[in-house]
């Protein structure tokens, strides 16, 4: 584990149950304690259904545990409403998907202004900088280009594009390679490494490419709602 | 709203277009249908409150009775000696058979009427429609009726309607046979001195064959000069009374000289022209409220339309939705999206049903049959009752975005981005 002394956010004892107490009761999580500080580079192993992707729910402010505590940046999350957690979604917290999750019906200029528009930044500047961000990956020429125009290492470029338009703390992705081919799947990881180096963000990736894994410093491994390993570097 | 919100919206109006063709449908229809009763009813009102309030005379005297008034030559010139009155004029109206020389047999409704009175008591619209001077023999119908001798010169005149004239191919100066009953010979004959137009109705259909004859005449011909006994009748359905130009105007005035008649004929009702507006107001507000009670029916199942429209797209769109709240897209901004659409639907519906509305008048009154067209022809698009249509239409849409905006706050992140 990297020596944090300032965690980024920090998980204790989180249990996340669905259904509880029925028949079909599901632990997702099952007592996590995690603490991820700034410029963390973590990757999250475990078959389907370790509950990884309910950990990376957790800590994108997008789920609420049933047990335990998430602490962000020194505050336990349950003390947020709702709006300050959809604030620090915004401002904190960058998603990057494995089905890339860009607006259908937005160019991939508009798909990364989305969030600086939600932070209320005025247009001509949202722009300068979406496009900044267009540009950084790769993109620049393809800004009027609409999700279906692009190709999957494309989408996942916008969709990378995106999750830093705020500079967020703290970078989350779901397989983020997951549906692209290994060369793209190196563009992809270059660029989430590059933005890691030059924003000083913690990044969380979730995988099951081993390749991955190997440009994290940090491993988890879960299995049936518990990290099994926590190892620093390989 | 900027740029990307606005392109969100029309994207996504573009994107599901038959859903967003049926909504526009349903509120085009859902107003289409106050449009055309709102301005059609509002026009028969404003044109019969004109007719009222154009008339020629201030007061009406009139009775409930089968035998209507009685007495009326000699009232009316009492009526008429009062201060500030100008002209008292009696009218009974009775259906008559009129045939021709060439045996032409078919009812009319006809008129007595003492000539002088009559037209001193006519508005300018209905003046318009009678020739300059009424020709029917002695203008202040004396000679004839003689204090209830009915004995005397009779003139034996009558002016027929336009209409009744083309039927009947006759002339000025030829003769029509006018009759209590099919029996011609039972009858009186006259001489047709003129024609005179029909004002257009508009609330029921419009006799077209009618007589204009002296009071006394007519009284005569049907058996209302006298009664069986023998007495004096001289019965008409009313009278009508004009006030002199410079008290027309004045409400004390008419309801000082509408008391003075009363106190002569303390059994008839005595009604102004002002009640009779408030008559007719009162009886709009009744079909307004019926009007909008139906039109209301329409909107509220354009409104189930657009919430059930907004349902489906929050469904559809769910992931959208979810994507955004994830990367931080306050709620008010979603819901805002969901306020735009449904208020880009019913702008949309709005314009369309405005548009169908008032189309759909236009054809009634060019193409319509008869009574409808005349009716649809009146027609008047109120820009403050079209206004709180729309006021209306806008708040229902905002009552129609609860329960989407409501749906798409709720969505589990987790659950829609899996």
């Amino acid at each position: 584990m990297s020596a944090v002394t300032s965690p980024a956010v920090r998980l204790e004892g989180v249990r996340r149950i669905y259904h509880p107490g029925g028949a079909d009761e599901v632990r997702a999580l099952d007592g996590v304690d995690l603490s991820i500080g700034p410029g963390d580079y973590l990757s999250v192993e475990g078959p389907s259904g370790s509950g990884k992707t309910t950990l990376l729910n957790l800590l994108g402010l997008l789920d609420v545990p049933s047990e335990g505590r998430v602490v962000w940046r020194g505050t336990p999350v349950e003390r947020f409403s709702e709006r300050e957690r959809t604030r620090l979604r915004r401002t904190g917290i960058g998603f990057i998907f494995q089905r890339f999750y860009l607006l259908p019906t937005l160019t991939a200029l508009e798909n990364v202004e989305l969030p600086l528009q939600a932070r209320g930044l005025p247009g001509p500047e949202r722009r300068h900088r979406a496009r900044a961000l267009l540009a950084q990956v790769g993109l620049a020429e393809r800004e009027r280009s609409f999700p279906h125009q692009l190709s999957g290492g494309e989408e996942q470029r916008v969709a990378i594009a995106r999750a830093l338009a705020n500079g967020p703390q703290l970078l989350l992705a779901d397989e983020p390679t997951g549906e692209l081919d290994s060369i793209r799947a190196q563009q992809v990881l270059d660029l989430l490494e590059a933005a890691q180096r030059s924003s000083g963000a913690a990044v969380v990736v979730v995988t099951h490419n081993p390749a991955v894994a190997t440009r994290a410093r940090r491993h988890l491994t879960m299995r049936d709602g518990r990290i099994v390993t926590d190892s620093a570097g390989r | 709203m900027n740029a990307i919100r606005w392109s969100l919206r029309w994207r996504s109006l573009k994107h599901r277009s038959a859903q967003t063709f049926l909504a526009v449908a349903a509120i085009g229809a859902a107003v289409a249908l106050p449009v055309v009763l709102l301005s059609v009813g509002g026009g028969v009102y404003a044109h019969e409150l004109s007719s009222i309030e154009q008339a020629g005379f201030s007061l009406s005297v009139g009775s409930t009775g089968a035998h209507g008034l009685s007495g009326v030559h000699v009232l009316a010139n009492r009526i008429d000696g009062l201060g500030g009155v100008a002209a008292a004029s009696p009218i009974l109206s009775i259906a008559v058979d009129l045939s021709t020389p060439g045996g032409t047999v078919v009812p009319v409704l006809a008129e007595g009427i003492i000539p002088a009175a009559f037209a001193a008591t006519q508005g300018a619209a209905e003046r318009a429609l009678l020739p300059s001077s009424i020709s029917l023999g002695d203008p202040s119908d004396t000679a004839h009726y003689s204090n209830g001798s009915y004995t005397g010169p009779s003139s034996a005149q009558v002016l027929l309607s336009t209409p009744l004239l083309q039927t009947l191919n006759v002339g000025s100066g030829g003769h029509v046979r006018l009759s209590p009953s099919s029996n011609a010979t039972a009858g009186v004959q006259f001489t047709v001195e003129g024609a005179f137009g029909l004002p257009p109705g508009f609330l029921g259909p419009s006799p077209l064959f009618v007589a204009l004859l002296p009071l006394s005449q007519l009284q005569s011909l049907v058996g209302l000069a006298h009664l069986p006994s023998g007495g004096l009748l001289d019965s008409a359905d009313s009278i009508q009374v004009a006030m002199v130009p410079s008290q027309a105007a004045d409400p004390v005035a008419v309801q000082r000289v509408a008391a003075a008649i009363q106190v002569l004929v303390p059994y008839y009702s005595v009604v102004s022209l002002t009640e009779q507006t408030a008559e007719l107001q009162s009886a709009q507000a009744v079909i307004t409220g019926f009007y909008v009670g139906l039109s209301s029916v329409g909107l509220i199942v354009g409104l189930l339309f657009l919430v059930i429209i907004l349902l489906r797209r929050v469904e559809q769109e769910r992931q959208s939705i979810g994507i955004r709240r994830a990367i931080g897209v306050p709620a008010w901004l979603v819901a805002q999206g969901i306020v735009a659409e449904a208020l880009a639907l019913t702008f949309a519906g709005l314009l369309v049903g405005l548009t169908a509305g008032v189309a759909t008048v236009e054809f009634l009154a060019r193409y319509g049959s008869g009574g409808v067209a005349d009716i649809a022809g009146l027609a008047t698009f109120d820009p403050v009752t079209l206004g709180l249509l729309g006021a209306g239409l806008v708040g229902l849409a905002l009552v129609a975005s609860v329960l989407p905006i409501r749906r798409a706050l709720t969505l589990s992140l987790p659950e829609v981005l899996r």
